[in-house]
């Protein structure tokens, strides 16, 4: 008995090991694990839909599978539906899942555009199902889990769950959708923007000549428009909402047709109205925002004008502003906003449409809506009747100064609003300020410390195709030999080389870098630092194409 | 949903976008036999890039990791680690990215690289080279990432897909599975015995 007891032994052993490795998860098993938005926001469904779109930032799920059976399964297919809204919806399909092997699906729905008309908030329900070639039923995976479905006005500013916030643009994670909001697409806005083109501004034409001072008219008129049509500014409700562990601002925003059709609107609402009418009118609108506020502006020639849209307050408020007090405050306003982002504060962002609309920030589908039309037609009767600021627009368009705007051949968008701007990159045709000031050419563009590591870099005047500039360059130093020393280490440490002569208060030199060679004059004197260096020049490409500009410019120095 | 997996180091070097025509970073991306990658990403930075990177990032692996989540959301990342060498101004990130390759009905993986006209260099054994400059970053920093196949990875090509970018198809066997084991011990075991038995029984 004993002979045979070892050799059965081992076959028995045989036995069993290969009965486990033939039964034991044979059928297949995935763990599944997902990640989960806390809310959707109807208003935001063309982002939803695009996996592209702000490089996949809002999925409504994903989910990593993992094959934890010792078998390969073929053709794993993910499913989900969400009732009421979509049905069941193959997401994708994995050829073969080794043991052990994982795979990550991310759910980007595309909701039906009638999702837009929804109203009220609700809870609403995923259903997911995964089951691969020769599956049982007791082999597919069901998963769910619920999410809330906000209004079509509910915009939630934060997609971050509480403990993961750690400043403010955390808090506001969720700017760039804003941009949905704006709706050039919307017929009714269409059709509001046509009107107002046609009777407010009796033509226009900045998208077409490209004129910051057109596009500026075209902002002051929409403002008058406003005003005409007795909109009145009012809130709205915001209030804290939490989802799962994110807790966010939530605010009911009117949509662009309901701020014109509904007469009223919030700093936010105008913004996107603007910004709306201003995209349909084929310029790009830009709207800033500012802790507690925002207000409405565009970008034209790489320069950057805004309006308070918000001073058409109304009656029970007071205070109405005209348009060149709107424009006026505004560009007030954004002199300290680019102060303000300039220093790094990240509760000063700008929300620019046209390029988060490259990013596939899409505006929100609405239909037509022929009773909204009629609305419109009924505002469209106070058009014309305001005193004044009609007239006042009138001599706008025509460019004689239209009080307080910039004569001089012409209403300069910046000058016009601003009246000395130097930091909002829009004071063409004016001087910059303090000692070695210039003549800045019509059309360049300034700004103000360019580039925040080099604090000596003071300002900059930039052609359009930023081929040619005049750089300004405060050092502390006692003589011009110390200053273009200093000048010259700290070029050395981003990897050009600096090379100048000194003649008097004159100085010529070249700036080479791996982008190229920058050949330039300039004007040094004593500044608030101690050495003010102004540099006037152009890529050695573009030398001869700006002598012009650049003897003006060097000719303007005093 | 857009590879970034590829261009990650977007984010490492973000953070410190003084103007740098000498920054380069090197990533390694290897990949295992179930279509998994470890990822290593190193910099060497100057003074004043260290000390903006350290401000972002260095003295917060926490804010580092989830910037990095963010910046690439539709993955399952996991094993962050941050190592810094403050004597030399350089660091390493290294990560697990789950489900990079992708395997379809025929059995056939691709790895996408999310770019048209990719500058890949083949280095022999299972190992390509990606040099680029990425946009983003204003064409002032050259990334080097090397990708490694693993041993199972045959028959690698480069192709384009339906939009242009260009991508990796290869095969892979399954890799040998704790079942497929346990079966081929099970069976010998069973051969073993059996013959045993049978020479103790004819004795």
């Amino acid at each position: 008995m004993k002979k045979w007891f070892l050799p059965a032994l081992v076959v028995l052993v045989g036995v069993v090991l290969t009965c486990i490795a033939l039964f034991k998860g044979g059928d297949g098993d995935l763990a599944v694990e997902i990640k989960k938005a806390p809310f959707i926001m109807p208003a935001v469904h063309n982002v939803y839909a695009d996996p592209e779109a702000l490089d996949g930032k809002y999925y409504l799920f994903k989910a990593k599978l993992t094959n934890t059976s010792s078998t390969t399964l073929e053709d794993v297919t993910i499913k989900y539906r969400i009732p009421g809204f979509i049905e069941w919806t193959e997401l994708g399909v994995i050829g073969q899942m080794f043991p052990g092997q994982s795979g990550v699906v991310a759910c980007y729905p595309k909701f039906n555009e009638d999702i837009t008309q929804k109203t009220t908030q609700s809870m609403e329900k995923v259903e997911i199902a995964i089951d691969w070639d020769g599956a049982s039923d007791d082999d597919t995976v069901e998963e769910e889990f619920g999410f809330k479905m906000m209004s079509r006005n509910e915009f939630a500013y934060s997609n971050i769950a509480a403990s993961e916030i750690s400043g403010y643009s955390d808090l506001f994670d969720n700017n760039d959708l804003i941009a949905c909001f704006v709706t050039p697409g919307d017929p009714v806005v269409k059709y509001y923007t046509q009107v107002v083109q046609e009777k407010v501004m009796k033509g226009e034409a900045a998208s077409v000549s490209g004129k910051p001072e057109d596009a500026a008219r075209f902002l002051m008129s929409l403002y008058e428009a406003t005003r005409m049509a007795h909109m009145v500014y009012s809130g709205t409700k915001g209030i804290p909402t939490s989802a799962d562990d994110v807790s966010s601002l939530v605010q009911t925003l009117r949509l662009p047709r309901e701020v014109i059709t509904g007469n009223t609107g919030l700093c936010i609402e105008l913004s996107c109205f603007y910004a709306s009418v201003m995209s349909a009118a084929g310029i790009d609108p830009v709207i800033y925002l500012i802790p507690g506020h925002a207000y409405p502006g565009f970008r034209m020639q790489g320069q950057y004008y805004a309006i308070e849209a918000t001073m058409i307050n109304g009656e029970g408020l007071g205070g109405i502003g005209t348009a060149q007090q709107a424009f006026q405050k505004g560009q007030e306003e954004l002199q300290e906003f680019i102060k303000q982002a300039q220093a790094g504060n990240p509760a000063y962002t700008i929300v620019d449409i046209h390029e988060l609309n490259q990013k596939g920030v899409r505006s929100m589908a609405l239909a037509d809506d022929t009773f909204l039309k009629q609305k419109i037609d009924q505002i469209a009767q106070n058009f014309g009747t305001l005193q004044g600021g009609g007239e006042q627009l009138l001599a706008l368009s025509k460019g004689n100064g239209g009080g307080g705007n910039d004569g001089g051949g012409g209403n300069d968008g910046g000058g016009g609003g601003g009246g000395g701007n130097d930091g909002g990159g829009s004071v063409s045709g004016q001087r910059t300020s303090g000692p070695l000031s210039f003549a800045v050419p019509r059309g360049w563009s300034v700004r103000n410390r360019p580039f925040p590591q080099l604090p000596v870099y003071t300002l900059v005047a930039e052609s359009p195709d930023g081929m040619a500039n005049a750089a300004v360059y405060d050092l502390r130093a006692g003589s011009v030999e110390e200053a273009m020393g200093q000048l010259q280490q700290l070029f050395a440490q981003y990897g050009s080389e600096l090379q100048y002569q000194v003649n008097g208060n004159h100085v010529e030199g070249a700036t080479y870098s791996n982008m190229g060679t920058w050949m330039w004059s300039g004007t040094v004197g004593r500044g608030p630092q101690g050495i003010r260096l102004v540099a006037v020049g152009a890529s050695d490409m573009a030398v001869q194409q700006y002598s012009g500009q650049l003897g003006s410019i060097l000719s303007s120095i005093r | 949903m857009k590879n970034r997996i590829l261009s990650l180091a977007f984010l490492l070097a973000a953070a410190c976008t003084v103007r740098a025509q000498d920054m380069q970073q090197k990533i390694d991306m290897a990949i295992n036999g179930l279509g998994d990658a470890t990822i290593n990403v190193s910099m060497t930075l100057a003074a004043q890039q260290w000390q903006m990177w350290n401000q972002n990032f260095g003295n917060d692996p926490a804010a580092l990791k989830r910037d990095m989540e963010r910046s690439m959301p539709a993955y399952f990342l996991e094993d962050f680690k941050l190592e810094k060498n403050d004597m030399e101004r350089s660091f390493t990130v290294s990560l697990k990215a789950f489900g990079i390759c992708k395997v379809d009905k025929k059995g056939r993986w691709t790895l996408e690289t999310d770019q048209k006209n990719a500058q890949i260099t083949e280095l022999g054994d299972g190992k390509y080279m990606m040099v680029q400059s990425p946009k983003e970053l204003g064409g002032t920093v050259q990334q080097t990432t090397m990708i490694t196949f693993p041993s199972e990875a045959s028959d690698i090509k480069l192709e384009k897909d339906a939009f242009g970018k260009t991508i990796f198809k290869f095969g892979m066997d399954a890799p040998a599975s704790a079942g497929s084991l346990l079966l081929w011990i099970g069976l010998g075991l069973l051969l073993a015995g059996v013959v045993w038995l049978v020479l103790v029984l004819l004795r």
